[in-house]
């Protein structure tokens, strides 16, 4: 009973203030909330078209008509048709083959953002015997949208960009000298077309087209995968490498706010000096575990919140499969005993030290622990059954961070080490709050000059 | 009558410091004790093991017929010397939480709390967080956090700190009701003078030891009176002259006026009349002696430092305080 009214405080002194509230749901909120406001800017401000000249140099003599046609509006508008495709693709295979639930037509805004309107380009060809130098004059004028029609750089196209030189290893290119603030969507389109003519000039030059080449170096490959139910699924390996991590993130982080809460309210009762008013009411254990347990319920509220925000965005690219619900119960049984083991050792770090500075030196070991499943995420989501993850997920207090990345990934473990790894887990939990009861009782009356191990160490000998 | 407290041979060391050493102890139920003794004498020591929260190294220590006061710490208030409360919590959150813990979470523990705060002042603060409070206040609310449960044993850890002469008499008042409401009360102070106008009993530690356990009246007679006050009306007199008056040994300048010390087979009863007779006096009593007075003399022989660093080192406490 007082267990649970010394957890019901530390809960609502944590979950209750402003700043865990702008923490926990107003962060996220914006988060959500701006993503409809950034589509909606995305239809609202597209860039403005560009129209104006460029003047080609073309020292070869076998691209300039190339160039006319590859940066012709018509061509220009073309190519940007195969992009949005090519993006829609990649997209798709990000996602697993399946489109986003009905919204094809933001998809498109944020395309057609990315790419900025079709510019309107004259090419003027110039003389062989021009002077570059000469022609480059008055382009260090910026550019500006106000003054349609204006000149927008100079392409000066290589002699030997078609036709290797005798001794030459490899062909000439082009310069492209443009003026200053020119959109860098058109810049990158003006080298694209530039780019294009010249590799189709040589090709001709070489006897051979486009298409042949294009056709020799394609190679066509789908990944299915085979399901229990035997059907096919086309796979998504990205979702699938990234499953894990979230998991783990979703663990690291929830644990470590319930912890790092826990620490410094457990600082602050002893540097406030109210703890002794607590323990004339309370034993330490009653203090500690009520204030682990209130600390447990702002973790779980996070870890709520987080994965409700999670599973909404699954379920949003309906794409909820990937996820089981075996693997939910997993979470939060794992993010108890991560919980206990991280938050126990915190709290005797908490009860050890006599303000927050002192707190640091004490609490890198622990953090560090934490860094262990970050380290590891890729070989193990990689190679989940490997021996290396395989012991990690028998040693505590990493076990539950490692073996939450295993269930998650491509290739779940067999379920005998999922149940023992909760088995060490819960002896690794009991270990550690063992040890933290013994420091806490010792440490919370102790001032003065802040432990190092060995006088926690010699606590727990004492207590 | 049955013991609130008994301690037998109770020891407790930290490391090489010894803190409390062979203290023998039995607080009848119902009385009022007071437990004195310079800063860093092991007042907070013994009765932070009376609480059960550090535990002797050697000894029995029994709370409320209990071995442990773990066993009966909701019949027990305790004003700890360390105090604190939570800064950001209200006034009434914050006792409401300390009377749950002490297991007084009825539903009327609001309007008792709210019936404490009126009769320490604090009507007005229930809805202030406790750090917008003075130290003084935060202390009525600790003494109130202390009480709430109503509790068979009080025991106060050097409660006057800090407060000043309008709260200390409140304070006083608010012990002595529940001494006579007949409760158990402890009390620890450096400050003598509290105890001398509080207590039945006195219980004096030094360096760890107990040096006495004696209620008032035994040492008042025990320490019977040595000397005379003395103010003659006539603020131009010398010591020579009260020296010159029948039975007088000697006279030595006071704040009160003079010290007059009886010749050998002299009481200092008898130079009253003698002393009056000699010349007109504003003020003439018996010089009782202070616990102070009678503290020094108990660790005098003990000590290697002077009655003059005694003095200092107990009043040096008070000031900085």
């Amino acid at each position: 009973m007082r267990t649970f009214q010394i957890a019901l405080r530390e809960f609502l002194a944590t979950a209750a203030t402003k700043g865990f509230i702008i923490g926990a749901f107003v962060v996220p909120g914006i988060f959500v909330s701006a993503i409809p406001l950034i589509v909606i800017l995305a239809m609202n401000a597209a860039p403005p078209k560009v129209v104006g000249s460029l003047d080609v140099l073309d020292k070869s003599g076998a691209v300039i008509n190339g160039l006319r046609e590859q940066l012709s509006p018509e061509k220009l508008a073309e190519r940007r048709a195969d992009e949005k495709e090519q993006a829609k693709q990649v997209q798709s295979k990000m996602t697993g083959g399946m489109t986003p639930g009905g919204n094809d037509a933001t998809a498109d805004a944020m395309l057609e953002q990315m790419l900025g309107e079709v510019p309107q380009l004259t090419i003027n060809a110039l003389p062989a015997d021009t002077d570059v130098e000469q022609a480059k004059k008055g382009l260090d004028v910026p550019y500006s949208n106000e003054h349609p029609g204006e000149r927008l750089g100079l392409i000066v196209i290589d002699p030997d960009a078609v036709h290797k030189a005798p001794d030459a290893e490899s062909y000439g290119g082009y310069k492209l000298f443009k003026r200053p603030k020119l959109d860098d969507r058109v810049i990158d389109q003006i080298r694209d077309g530039t780019r294009r003519a010249v590799l189709d000039a040589r090709y001709a030059a070489a006897g051979e087209t486009r298409e042949r080449l294009q056709s020799l170096i394609t190679v066509n490959a789908e990944t299915r995968e085979v399901t229990e139910s035997g059907e096919e699924r086309r796979s998504s390996e990205e979702l699938t490498a990234m499953l894990p991590f979230a998991f783990m993130i979703l663990l690291v982080m929830s644990v470590m706010i319930g912890g790092q809460y826990l620490l410094t309210t457990t600082v602050e009762e002893k540097s406030s000096r109210v703890v002794e008013l607590l323990l004339s009411a309370v034993s330490p254990i009653q203090l500690m575990t009520g204030k682990v347990l209130g600390q447990m319920c702002v973790g779980f509220t996070l870890l709520f919140i987080y994965s409700g925000l999670g599973i909404g965005a699954l379920a949003f690219y309906k794409l909820t499969d990937l996820l089981s619900p075996m693997n939910v119960v997993f979470l939060f049984v794992f993010f108890v005993l991560a919980y206990f083991m991280i938050a126990s050792l915190l709290a005797a770090v908490g009860s050890a030290v006599n303000e927050m500075r002192e707190a640091q030196s004490l609490q890198t070991p622990v953090m560090l622990l934490v860094m262990v499943p970050y380290i590891l995420w890729m070989p193990i989501s990689r190679d989940p059954n490997s021996t290396l993850a395989t012991v990690l997920s028998f040693i505590p207090p990493v076990n539950p961070f490692i073996m939450m990345m295993r269930i998650t990934s491509s290739d779940a473990p067999p379920m005998w080490q999922v149940f023992a790894s909760i088995g060490v887990g819960i002896i690794g939990a009991y270990a550690c709050v063992w040890f933290a009861a013994k420091v806490f009782r010792v440490g919370l009356l102790m001032y003065g000059k802040p432990p190092n191990f060995r006088t926690l160490i010699k606590w727990v000998r004492m207590a | 009558m049955s013991d609130a407290i008994v301690m037998k041979g109770v020891r407790k060391t930290f490391g090489p410091k010894v803190a409390v050493e062979g203290i023998d102890l039995n607080v009848p139920e119902g009385a009022l004790y007071g437990f004195i003794g310079p800063n860093g004498a092991g007042k907070t020591t013994t009765i932070r093991m009376i609480m059960s929260i550090l535990f002797p190294d050697r000894g029995e220590l029994e709370v409320l017929g209990r071995r442990s006061a773990v066993e009966s710490k909701d019949r027990i208030g305790y004003l700890p010397e360390e105090r604190g409360v939570y800064k950001k919590m209200k006034v009434g959150s914050f006792l409401a939480h300390m009377g749950k813990l002490k297991g007084a979470g009825g539903p009327g523990l609001r309007k008792t709390i709210r019936t404490w705060l009126e009769r320490v002042d604090l009507a007005d603060v229930e809805r202030k967080k406790c750090e917008e409070l003075s130290k003084g206040m935060q202390q009525k609310l600790q003494f109130i956090a202390s009480i709430l449960h109503e509790p068979e044993l009080i025991i106060l850890d050097e409660p006057f700190s800090g407060l000043d002469p309008v709260n200390m008499r409140l304070l006083r008042d608010l012990i002595r009701e529940q001494h006579e409401a007949g409760r158990t009360v402890i009390f620890s102070t450096h400050v003598m003078q509290q105890a001398e106008q509080l207590c039945d009993h006195i219980v004096m530690i030094d360096r760890g030891r107990k040096v006495l356990d004696a209620t008032m009246g035994e040492i008042r007679t025990r320490h019977d009176p040595k000397s005379v006050i003395f103010q003659p009306i006539d603020a131009g007199v010398e010591a020579g002259r009260i020296e010159s008056v029948d039975g007088v040994a000697a006279a030595r300048t006071d704040e009160r006026g003079f010290e007059v010390f009886p010749r050998d087979g002299v009481t200092p009863t008898d130079l009253i009349p003698r002393l009056a007779g000699a010349m007109p006096a504003s003020r003439i009593e018996l010089h009782r002696p202070t616990l102070e007075d009678v503290f020094i003399e108990i660790v005098k022989g003990s000590r290697e430092d002077g009655e003059a660093q005694i003095r200092a080192a107990l009043r040096n406490g008070e000031e900085t305080r």
